[in-house]
């Protein structure tokens, strides 16, 4: 995810504030310590065009 | 539990809920003849309010603790709030045991427990109805 999100040129606030959680939320997403809800796994897979299966890898505790 | 991005005053319900309570014991306090302290609690609940809404500028993790927007720290309160309450009926159960053992009925600490026990099972019992 993180690999996208640079790719877009936008900072962690940035996507934290288009997905409306904090840039901590997104920090923790992106260093694999925090697994987003079904919910919000569709929203950042929406927002960068691909499915959840190609940004949360299902090998990924 | 992604929300919209509508503006909400959700974040003053705790700020508000600190000062009323800082009214009812400054109420009860008065009643009880002792008005000086009903003051001193009030000023201490309204400086927290105060404080929350301080912080809530400077941190996310307060912001997020009082608007309840942010997933990842709304499940990190659910944790918090279930670690609280197990040590809450830690500590019920062991002053339970330690007044029946002096000879004593146990109470409150057994009323304490029963609500406890009966608001677990009710809990249990509505969330798995709710699916």
């Amino acid at each position: 995810m993180r690999e996208r999100r640079a790719a877009k040129g936008l900072s962690q606030a940035d996507l934290a504030q288009r997905m409306d959680v904090s840039r901590q939320t997104i920090n923790s997403i992106e260093t694999g310590r925090y697994t987003p809800s079904l919910p919000l796994a569709i929203a950042i897979a929406r927002f960068f065009g691909v499915t959840v299966e190609e940004i949360f890898h299902a090998d990924h505790s | 539990m992604q929300t919209t991005a509508k503006p909400s005053r959700k974040y003053l319900a705790t700020p508000i809920f600190g000062v009323l309570m800082g009214v009812v014991y400054l109420v009860a306090l008065s009643v009880a003849g002792n008005p000086v302290s009903g003051v001193l609690a009030f000023a201490v609940m309204a400086a927290f309010s105060g404080g929350l809404l301080l912080a809530r500028r400077r941190s996310e993790t307060v912001r997020g603790l009082l608007d309840h927007r942010d997933e990842r720290i709304s499940a990190i309160d659910l944790r918090a709030t279930a670690v609280t309450a197990l040590v809450m009926i830690a500590v019920v159960l062991v002053a339970f045991v330690v007044e029946i053992a002096r000879g004593q009925s146990g109470w409150p600490y057994s009323m304490l427990g029963a609500v406890g026990g009966v608001t677990y099972l009710a809990a249990v019992i509505v969330l798995r109805i709710r699916g």
